[in-house]
């Protein structure tokens, strides 16, 4: 018995899993979600700035992604939108423009005066990776070959005007899951040029961001669906991480759980 | 030559881009390291070819030597020039309907799915992994199970109180930051001391040969 504790067939733990995770996501309990420092120092500097700024969007992740940084990316925009922020979403990315475009229409249902070209644009994918930031410092019309993600000229988009580079920025702010990222905007933009830089990133590489957030390179973190689901409170609007974290939670249990009954096989097995 | 001309042409190129970096307040430098951007954009974009080529010929051999699991490259091959051809010849634009339908229908959810079959791995390699085989082990797995329960609201619930909250940051904030500040101190040294090697010719493993 204790044999079949230590090992148990990993097929039983996918199935388990499964079925936590489908009863979780469709009937939610609605577990409380208290917002962390590091989600609240992002809230609250998108607070103080003032109407009309504009804000940088690095859509740097793909579908992968989607789950734990949609949300959060939904929420940022929401949040600006109220607040008469404007945006230019880019990404490293090849995925960059197909995200925004996504994020931005669930958000515009509820902001049916917002215009693109004046209020918001989606620049979509431009490759180079860090070079495309460097090159965005000089010239962003020049960087993105003169077009955005629907083929517009940048010419023609009013807000475009008033952003010529990267510099014009009051914040930037990426939805991130790997490299290109975080590093190349505190390499090449954020800290030479001293634009203030928050972060949404996936669970896993929260444990890398720490280190930065402390350093001060990165004002505040949208850490994982944790940190979207705060968000999402914070902006008054619950959505998928809200219901996410119930998920997340009982998986987490349910992990937990294995490695008790797998210790408890081990240490009997042992001392046989 | 073959060697010698690449080395040499990597390091005027690199003393340039680290050069056009650190030093400000020359016009002629930074019109040059600008210069040298674009470039690098257009080789990257050129790079999309190589590695077609590259992925072609590998899956080619291994179809005609009918390798184990041979007809996966077969079907590897079919999506990557279907997409080139329905791009080039159909859709001719991002917007184009039927594009975005395979990107977003196709790709994104097959992208999503393999990311999401993580959680699986991850269950059932923690299940194995974390066991009580000595000091190390049960601290790493004191600290795994923490911050599981301690980074979601069910810890709270399970607990009571928010000290689980409170450790699992504090694992976060102290112990974790420490040691990746140290792994990325050493990477980047790492990165400088292999950056100045192929500058000045010393590692040469990239231009086709084993290294010194």
């Amino acid at each position: 018995m204790w044999e079949k504790l230590a090992s148990i067939d990993r097929r039983v733990i996918y199935a388990l899993m499964i079925f936590v995770l489908a009863l979780a996501l469709l009937r939610p309990i609605g577990l409380a979600i208290v917002p962390s420092a590091e989600t609240k120092k992002v809230y609250d500097y998108i607070e103080s700035l003032p109407p009309g700024s504009i804000v940088y969007l690095g859509f740097d992740f793909s579908a992968g992604g989607i789950p734990e940084l949609m949300p959060a990316a939904k929420s940022v925009i929401r949040q600006g939108f109220k607040k008469d922020l404007r945006f230019v979403a880019v990404g490293m990315w090849e995925m960059a423009g197909d995200m925004a475009d996504m994020a931005f229409n669930a958000v515009l249902k509820d902001f049916p005066n917002k215009k693109y070209g004046v209020d918001w644009v989606n620049i979509g994918w431009k490759p180079g990776g860090e070079v495309l930031l460097q090159k965005m410092l000089t010239s962003v019309n020049e960087a993105a070959v003169g077009v955005d993600f629907y083929q517009n000229k940048l010419d023609d988009l009013p807000l475009m005007s008033e952003f010529k580079t990267l510099k014009d920025a009051k914040m930037i702010i990426t939805f991130v899951t790997g490299t290109p990222g975080e590093k190349e905007y505190i390499r090449h933009v954020t800290s030479p040029y001293k634009i203030p830089f928050a972060i949404s990133c996936i669970s896993v590489s929260v444990p890398e961001i720490m280190p930065l957030i402390q350093s001060g390179q990165i004002l505040g973190g949208i850490l994982g669906m944790k940190g979207a689901a705060e968000y999402e409170v914070l902006v008054g609007a619950p959505g998928s991480a809200t219901a996410g974290m119930d998920a997340q939670s009982f998986s987490h249990a349910l992990i937990i759980l294995f490695i008790i009954l797998g210790n408890i096989g081990y240490i009997r097995t042992r001392k046989k | 030559m073959k060697k010698e001309v690449p080395i040499v042409m990597g390091f005027i190129l690199g003393i340039s881009i680290i050069a056009g970096v650190f030093v400000t307040g020359v016009p002629w430098l930074t019109t040059w390291k600008n210069l040298l951007d674009e470039w690098f954009l257009v080789v990257q974009a050129w790079a999309v070819a190589v590695g077609v080529v590259n992925l072609t010929q590998i899956h080619s051999r291994r179809v005609s030597q009918k390798r184990e699991g041979w007809f996966y490259s077969v079907w590897l091959m079919i999506c990557m020039f279907g997409m080139i051809v329905f791009g080039v010849f159909i859709a001719k634009s991002p917007q184009n309907e039927g594009w975005r339908w395979m990107y977003n229908q196709l790709i994104a959810p097959m992208n999503a799915t393999v990311y999401s079959t993580l959680v699986f791995y991850i269950g059932a390699a923690a299940y194995r992994a974390f066991r009580v085989r000595n000091l190390e082990a049960t601290v790493l797995l004191v600290a795994a199970v923490i911050l599981m329960l301690g980074r979601v609201p069910l810890g709270k619930v399970l607990l009571g109180g928010t000290w689980i909250e409170k450790t699992a940051d504090w694992i976060l904030n102290v112990p974790n930051s420490a040691g990746m500040r140290g792994i990325q101190l050493g990477a980047t040294l790492g990165a400088i001391a292999t950056a100045l090697r192929i500058l000045v010719g010393i590692e040469r493993g990239h231009l086709g040969g084993t290294g010194e």
